[in-house]
């Protein structure tokens, strides 16, 4: 049992980064229809920056939010320069993803790490706390915490979500979707660059990360329920579970097949997923 | 009324989730004069025509059409058999052209049985009934939007219907072009294609329809020759407001 | 505004209108240029230049295609040439699938490892060769196409996509750990091709002609099923599918029947590239390989004739012909798809059409 209260501790970390991806993707993909598989690669700048930031003597909380800030500033400006002109066909929108994402990936493919930044190890009725670990959960929960806020009470983030369930009816009502469409870019680029920040924090990195998370991302985006805030986080958090669990228990090359696996039961027998999210706007 | 080959609505109910749409709703449908269905703006008039034809599947209730019963069949099916219908926004393959759009029903209408006799020839003989000869090679999407609905008139008839469910056809259209689509629609039962038309033209169905079917909240409040029904007070009440 | 909706001539678009200007949200369309004239709406002396435009390019591309291995080009210049027309043959199918019936799938690379796989395995366990086992690939990747597309078509486009995705990595995991059968993560090697047809396929020309004779038969399959009945009932699903069930077509069948046609095109690139690479393992057919041949496709432009074999040519044969550095030819890649969609969204290849075009036009 102690193992097992350990094995889930050690996955929260994960969970963490993939309820970042998820809750981006879920509100781009929720709201434009666009898959983009470049936000993968959101994530890895975001390690990258940090990385550049850290090498250079930057202390490391800031580097996170400078890399925040940036990864930012690039999905923002990917939506000005590129996706918006995909809005009606976001199947180019996808296409243009995957070019970005070989594209983006122009370091070279040695890892990149940095030491620690808070070092430490607590101990909890027999779990170990790795301190890291803790504040990267901390941190993603309070990134998580501030987004329910403004989705459930800012007029934001009312106006959002009605956009994501309806898009034509929230157009007709007045609701400037386009500008919306940028600003679930930035912020969903932002959360990614946290988790970029974060995963470098916690192990190395190679340029190609992005690609091995990024499925993952849209697996909790569609189990969530595209669109739900909440079920990204449900779903991050279970499919975090699972990996680590998976690899806890000495299974570690079936973990991607679990997840794939559940994701596509769950798109066939229930579309919307578990909690419930559009089906993605309708196609044009 | 007598015939086999009509359409029998009996006892069709339709709700979403909390929403009943259809609350049990029995219809008749002649194919030797034109049905009009009426009433206000969620009474259940699409849904009636999406639940017949097989889009939306009933609650509960019966759909038979020459004497088979179609209850639930997939909408591909039914269509097959020859009850075919429009919709409501003006719907066409986008980026094909005309004649493509037409010539693709018709290569999917029902097979032709020996006894019926085809009324057009060919595609080409359904575009000149609609007035759109000369219009082949024009891509659907760009249509001005009376075209588009004499467009959405020719996919439907090269489908080869017995029996055409046509909602709200008129709707968009200024009043010469409703007035060309009536004398359209006008000539079908005589032709051999039965008519049931939903809209809210009120001069339309009047000109168009021999009976009308009066639904509100998803039943039927009135039924019977449409100069009975738009004087019927219940009717007025719920729905026309003072005058035609 | 009118433009032709037959299939067009000089162009040598696949059968079907072009996309308007606005279609595609592109640049273009969004400078209110008018769109680049396309076809005429009547008969004459265009039209007839333009047919024998048509004939005269086939024949002059069949000429350079079949003609090649006696300009004494090298063994790397057949090799490469033969790696990329298996590559083109996947896409030809995945163009049918997403150009005629607007279905866009991630997993060709899955459905091309369950044709190499098939081959191999037949070839290791019943001794079956190539032309033999041809069939079984084409089958098998069908009927892979069919399990994954039956339930999963029915959900919406952008599920599909995923889901055809998830197939991918499963696939690799699923070969990677299936012990001796499929050889685990090494793989499994093949035999060499031996005798086809009673010729010697082990000579490299020979089966050079023998992957250009299926690539053609491709190209040939994919103008002829776009041009029929069926290509308009694809593309009547693609354009809209409510209007589509609404007179009488059963698209739930159709679109799966897409997919495993497209998947049989996939199987049979997979046989031919698993003789070729003499070895195959999971590697080759995962998550990745399934994008790059998805990128390939767009890039090229999935809708016309030549579309699909100018993204081989550009994505697969170009680089390792000319020498590039890997890094650089995948930035350049990248960015040249992002440009074409923006910019060409009918793909490179007709733009590269226009461009001659115009050139021409400029001339007289």
């Amino acid at each position: 049992m102690e193992i097992f209260v350990q094995q889930l501790v050690n996955s929260l970390s994960m969970a963490a980064i993939f309820v970042l991806i998820g809750i981006g993707i879920t509100l781009i993909f929720g709201l434009t229809g666009i898959i983009n598989f470049a936000h993968g690669e959101f994530l890895m700048l975001g390690g990258v920056f940090t990385w550049l930031l850290v090498s250079n003597g930057v202390n490391f909380f800031l580097a996170l939010i400078a890399a925040i800030v940036l990864v930012g500033l690039v999905g923002l400006l990917l939506e000005r320069a590129v996706f918006r002109f995909t809005l009606e066909r976001p199947m180019n929108g996808f296409i243009i993803s995957l070019g970005l994402s070989v594209f983006i990936r122009l370091w070279n493919s040695y890892q990149k790490s940095i030491p620690s930044p808070v070092e430490g190890v607590w101990q909890i009725g027999g779990v170990r706390i790795i301190a890291m670990r803790a504040v990267v959960v901390a941190l993603t929960a309070a990134a998580v915490a501030l987004t329910f806020f403004t989705i459930s009470r800012s007029r934001y983030g009312l106006a959002l979500r009605a956009s994501v369930a309806d898009l034509e009816t929230a157009r007709l009502m007045g609701i400037p979707v386009r500008r919306y469409v940028t600003g679930v870019f930035l912020y969903g680029s932002a959360l990614a660059g946290l988790g970029g920040a974060l995963m470098i924090a916690l192990f190395p990195i190679t340029p190609f990360v992005g690609q091995d998370v990024v499925v993952g991302g849209f697996a909790v985006a569609l189990i969530g329920g595209l669109g739900n805030v909440a079920g990204a986080v449900v779903a991050g958090t279970v499919l975090g579970f699972a990996d680590g669990l998976a690899a806890g228990y000495g299974q570690p090359e079936w973990t991607e097949a679990y997840s794939f696996a559940l994701m596509i039961l769950i798109l066939l027998v229930r579309p919307q997923g578990l909690l419930g999210g559009t089906e993605g706007p309708a196609s044009v | 009324m007598t015939e086999v080959a009509a359409l029998e609505i009996a006892g069709l109910r339709k709700t979403f989730g909390g929403v009943v749409a259809l609350a049990g709703v029995d219809i008749t449908v002649p194919l030797d004069q034109i049905l009009g269905i009426v009433g206000p703006n969620g009474s259940g008039k699409t849904t009636l025509f999406n639940v017949v034809t097989g889009v939306y599947r009933p609650t509960a209730g019966r759909v038979v059409w020459q004497g088979e019963d179609i209850t639930g069949r997939p909408s591909y099916e039914i269509a097959r058999k020859g009850l075919v219908r429009t919709f409501q926004q003006a719907m066409s393959f986008k980026g094909l052209s005309v004649q493509e759009n037409v010539r693709i029903a018709w290569e999917h209408r029902r097979a032709v049985r020996k006894s019926r006799s085809a009324q057009w020839a060919s595609p080409q003989a359904i575009l000149g009934f609609v007035g759109l000869a000369g219009h082949e090679r024009d891509v659907a999407g760009s249509l001005p939007f009376g075209n588009l609905r004499r467009l959405g008139l020719a996919v439907a008839l090269a489908a080869d219907p017995m029996l055409l469910l046509l909602d709200e056809p008129g709707a968009g259209l200024n009043d010469r072009e409703t007035a060309e689509l009536a004398e359209l629609i006008r000539r079908l039962p005589g032709m051999g294609i039965g008519v049931c038309l939903i809209d809210h033209d009120m001069t339309l169905m009047h000109a168009l329809c021999s009976r009308l079917v009066v639904l509100d909240f998803g039943s039927k409040i009135a039924e019977g020759p449409t100069a009975e029904v738009l004087n019927d007070a219940k009717v007025v009440e719920v729905y026309l407001g003072s005058e035609l | 505004m009118s433009s032709n909706g037959d299939p067009g001539y000089g162009t040598h678009p696949l059968p079907g209108p072009p996309p308007q200007a606005g279609e595609g949200n592109s640049l273009r369309s969004r400078q209110n240029l008018p769109p680049p004239s396309r076809g005429r709406a009547g008969v004459g002396a265009a039209d007839a230049r333009g047919s024998r435009e048509t004939v005269v390019a086939a024949a002059v591309l069949v000429l350079v295609l079949v003609g090649v291995p006696w300009l004494n080009p090298g063994y790397r210049f057949l090799s490469v040439a033969i790696s990329t027309g298996t590559v083109a043959i996947t896409l030809y199918g995945l163009a049918l699938l997403f150009g005629q019936a607007g279905i866009m799938s991630v997993g060709h690379a899955a459905l091309m490892g369950v044709g190499a796989y098939t081959a191999a395995i037949l070839s290791m366990r019943l001794g079956m060769g190539l032309w033999s086992a041809l069939p079984f690939s084409m089958f098998m990747a069908a009927l892979a196409a069919a399990l994954i597309g039956l339930p999963a078509l029915r959900v919406s486009g952008h599920h599909f996509v995923i889901i055809t995705y998830a197939f991918c990595t499963l696939l690799a995991i699923v070969l990677t750990n299936g012990g001796s059968f499929t050889g685990g993560a090494t793989g499994l090697d093949v035999e060499p091709v031996g005798t086809v047809l009673g010729i010697n396929m082990d000579r490299l020309r020979n089966y050079y002609l023998l992957v250009i004779a299926a690539l053609l038969a491709s190209m040939l399959a994919t103008y002829l099923i776009s041009a029929s009945g069926y290509g308009r009932t694809l593309r009547s699903i693609r354009e809209n599918e409510p209007l589509a069930r609404a007179v009488g077509i059963n698209t739930g069948l159709h679109k799966v029947g897409a997919f495993m046609m497209s998947g049989a095109f996939a199987g049979a690139a997979g046989i031919f590239q698993a003789y070729y690479l003499r070895h195959i393992s999971p590697t080759l057919y995962g998550g990745l390989p399934s994008l790059y041949i998805a990128m390939s496709v767009m890039l090229g432009g999935a809708r016309t004739l030549y579309g699909p074999l100018g993204g081989a040519i550009i994505v697969n044969f170009l680089p390792e012909i000319l020498n590039i550095d890997p890094v650089d030819s995948r930035i350049a890649y990248g960015a040249g798809l992002v440009a074409v969609i923006l910019l060409l969204p009918r793909g490179m290849v007709d733009g590269l059409i226009g461009l001659y075009r115009w050139a021409a036009r400029q001339r007289a």
